[in-house]
This record gives C-alpha cells, sequence and structure tokens, in this order.
C-alpha cells in the first residue's frame, strides 16, 4: 500500500502521463476515463508485464544481493525497455521516474537488491525498477501488477485535477470504476508464465509522439 | 583538517511570487561565480521563465541552470517528495561538477513552503515591502525558521506605506537570533550582505566536511560536536 500510495515520494506528482498534451490538443473532461482506460490496455497492462517480470528475476536476490545471474536478467530487461519505447523522451523519463523511485525505496526498504541495480544499471527504467522494489518489499507478482496498474491510473486522474476543472471526487470515481479491470488485469499478468519478450509489447504510438511535442512545449505544468 | 565537501553546498531560496528569488540568485552568481563554481536549479510553476531570465542575465553558463517541472506542486517538490530536485541536482553536479555551491529556487509560492532539510543544507527565505509589512508578524515557517530571512525592495516602502523598521523588528522576535537582512536589489543588484552570509555558510560547510544542518529540520545539533554560524 505504502508504494502505491501517492505520499511515497517517488515523483510521480509531476507527471500527466500524456495527459497535458492530450488535454492541449483538446481533450475534455468526458474524455479522461477514457483515456484512462486506453492507457491501461495499451500502454500500463506492457509495463506492468515488465514489472512482473523483473519481481520474478530478482526475488532469489532479495536478501543477499544482485548476483551476477540477476544481474543480467535485470540488464536484459532494462534493453527490453528501450526496445519497447522507441520515443527517447519518454525513455528519459522512465529512467528518470526510475531512479527517483529507487532512491526513496533505498531508504524505505533497505536491501543490497536495490542497492546493487541502482549501481548496476545507468537506464533504471520505472517498471523495471518497480519489480526490483516489490522483490525488496516482498510483494507475489499480483502485488507488483496491481501497484503498477493502479499508479498509472491514479497518476493521470490526479494530473486531470489540476489540467481541467473537475470535482475531485469525480476522477477518484474514474479510478474506483477501473478496480474490476485492474484486478483482472493483474490477476492475468501474474499468471502470465511467458517470458517478457513474448508477451504483447505497448501499443500507443499517438503517446510516444505526443510526448516529444510536449518536451517541447514552453509554457507546461508537468514533466510528461 | 577537515576532509573537503564531497559535494556542494545546497542552498534553497524560498519566498512568494515576486518576492525577488530569481533576482537574488542573480546577483548572488554575479557576487560568487568569479570565485566559486555555482550551479542553480529553478522549480518554474508553468513557464521555464526562471531559468531564462537567469540564463538571459548571463551570470552563469547555461548548462549550469535547469529547470525542473512540478505538476503544479511548488511545495511538495521542495518538501514533501523532493526526488525530482535532488535527481536535477545531482545530475548538475555529475555534469558540471565538482560545483562548491548550488542554489535550489523554490517556484513562487505562500509562507507555508519550506525546504526538506534532506534538499537544502541551509535556506534563504525572501519576501518583500510591497507585500505588506504585517507578513513578519503573522509569521509561518517561512518567516520563523529559515536560516536567513531577506526583505527585499526596501526602495519602495515609502511608496507602499511599509515600514521597513517595524518589519525588521517583528521579524527579530519570530526569529529568535536568526538573521535578517533587508534590501533593495533594484539599487543594489549586487547583495553583498547576503553574498557574505553565503560565504560563510560555505566555509561551515567546508569545515564540518560537508555537514551542515538547517534550523528548520528542528533538530538540535549538538550531537555533530561543531560550531555551526547560524
Amino acid at each position: 500500500m505504502l508504494l502505491a500510495d501517492s505520499r511515497f515520494p517517488a515523483g510521480g506528482y509531476a507527471h500527466s502521463l500524456g495527459l497535458e498534451q492530450a488535454v492541449g490538443d483538446g481533450l475534455g473532461v468526458d474524455d479522461v476515463a477514457g483515456f484512462i482506460d486506453a492507457r491501461l490496455r495499451l500502454v500500463a497492462r506492457a509495463d506492468a508485464s515488465l514489472s512482473v517480470a523483473a519481481r520474478r528475476s530478482a526475488a532469489g536476490s532479495a536478501r543477499a544481493g544482485l548476483d551476477r545471474a540477476c544481474a543480467a536478467a535485470l540488464a536484459a530487461l532494462d534493453a527490453e525497455h528501450a526496445a519497447r519505447c522507441p520515443s527517447p523522451v519518454l525513455r528519459e523519463i522512465a529512467r528518470r521516474l526510475g531512479a527517483q523511485l529507487l532512491r526513496s525505496a533505498a531508504t524505505a526498504w533497505p536491501s543490497p537488491l536495490i542497492d546493487g541495480y541502482r549501481a548496476a544499471s545507468a537506464a533504471t527504467p520505472r517498471p523495471v525498477a518497480l519489480g526490483v522494489v516489490g522483490a525488496a518489499a516482498g510483494l507475489d507478482d499480483r502485488a507488483v501488477a496491481t501497484v503498477a496498474l493502479y499508479d498509472d491510473a491514479a497518476t493521470v486522474a490526479s494530473a486531470a485535477l489540476k489540467l481541467l476543472g473537475l470535482d475531485p471526487a469525480e476522477s477518484a470515481r474514474w479510478v474506483a470504476e477501473l478496480a474490476p479491470e485492474i484486478d483482472a488485469a493483474a490477476r492475468a499478468i501474474g499468471a502470465d508464465e511467458r517470458p517478457v519478450c513474448e508477451q504483447e509489447p505497448p501499443a500507443a504510438a499517438g503517446l510516444e509522439l505526443a510526448a516529444s511535442l510536449h518536451a517541447q512545449r514552453t509554457e507546461r505544468f508537468f514533466a510528461s | 583538517m577537515p576532509a573537503e565537501p564531497e559535494r556542494a553546498l545546497r542552498v534553497g531560496v524560498g519566498g512568494p511570487v515576486g518576492s525577488g528569488k530569481s533576482s537574488l540568485i542573480a546577483a548572488l552568481c554575479r557576487e560568487l561565480s568569479s570565485e566559486l563554481r555555482v550551479g542553480v536549479v529553478t522549480n518554474d510553476i508553468y513557464t521555464t521563465e526562471d531559468a531564462q531570465f537567469l540564463r538571459a542575465t548571463g551570470v552563469l553558463p547555461a548548462e549550469r541552470i535547469v529547470a525542473v517541472q512540478t505538476g503544479c506542486c511548488p511545495h511538495t517538490a521542495i518538501r514533501d517528495d523532493i526526488t525530482i530536485n535532488l535527481e536535477a541536482v545531482e545530475q548538475l553536479e555529475r555534469d558540471e561538477g565538482p560545483l562548491h555551491l548550488v542554489l535550489v529556487e523554490s517556484g513562487g509560492d505562500n509562507l507555508t513552503a519550506v525546504f526538506s532539510p534532506a534538499l537544502a543544507d541551509v535556506q534563504i527565505f525572501v519576501i518583500d515591502v510591497a507585500g505588506g509589512d504585517d507578513i513578519p508578524r503573522k509569521g509561518g515557517p517561512g518567516i520563523a525558521r529559515a536560516d536567513l530571512l531577506v526583505i527585499n525592495k526596501t526602495d519602495l516602502a515609502p511608496f507602499v506605506g511599509s515600514d521597513v523598521e517595524r518589519m525588521m523588528a517583528d521579524a527579530a522576535q519570530r526569529r529568535d537570533a536568526r538573521p535578517v537582512l533587508a534590501l533593495s536589489l533594484r539599487t543594489a543588484p549586487h547583495a553583498a550582505p547576503v553574498a557574505a552570509w553565503v560565504e560563510t555558510q560555505l566555509a561551515a560547510f567546508a569545515a564540518a566536511g560537508g555537514h551542515l544542518h538547517s534550523t528548520v529540520s528542528g533538530v538540535s545539533d549538538q550531537h555533530h560536536g561543531h560550531a555551526h554560524s547560524h
């Protein structure tokens, strides 16, 4: 719960995950729930699969720290993330969010695994970082997937409050209504034994393109 | 001899919108950058105007000034979840280091915003006479506990009906022995007294081998066993 709490200091509040650019392009209040749902299906699911793969790779090293096999497996997942994320803007955002998460998690759940991954990885994409932290915190696959999916939805809903005139309870309802979908997706991801490279990659080219436009804006509240 | 600090001294500069944070930082850079390697992290609310303003003044090489976006949460970024700023400061030190001093400018905010001691070693709070001369009396964490309180725009006091003497007296009462400086960055753009204060902090930081604790933390400094200048 702490890991999924927006009060856990991981810097997510500075990101709208594409919503700011979408609102600039005309997306209205009534469309935000659809935007969150689309992210869940097209982006967050794939990211959650990567987090679960990272948790599985890291779980054996949770106590003793990063051994060579585990480091290699996580490096392969870093590369997998880069391959799935053609936008350099989004890769950099993922690196920064991952670094921020690891920084706070290293204090909250002191673990040689987190320290080892921070030292070994230059990329630290957030989905992989989340799996590593999940392993250090003793979460199972389904819990890691749930955190990944919930965090994506809640980050967009929270950004919507600042970008659009809105009753805060309304944005909470959007996330509440997605609970069954998040739960079902987390179960499915947790039960999927295939290696992550054989699973469905993210498929939101529009968000990839929009991220570059957003990064070039001189006036913006959010870092993404 | 104490060890050379491993990182730059981090000085937070906070205060309400328009009180003169960016001008103070420009003045400090002008005053200090001939002898020291200085970097700046700005926390703009909506634009990157503060960073651009500083780059335009030419007081520092452009690459030593970085801006972070705070998603409408200027408070959070300096106090509750400082990860964005810590990453930015460390990145700046990696790319441009070694630096002696990093100034972190908060997004213009209200009187309750203060820097976490995990982000800023010491902090300056900037208010101005035009915001009303009752501000020091009203207090708040920035007024009461910042390591240095700066009251800017004293040249405007006669025009806005503010009593600088009274502001100084009220501030002194709120702040125990912590220093207060009244100045006008428009008429004296070098801010020499503030630069001198920063140099004192740098000396204390170096003498302590890179441990300097802001009075904002509320933690007693006694456990360090070394002298503090604040």
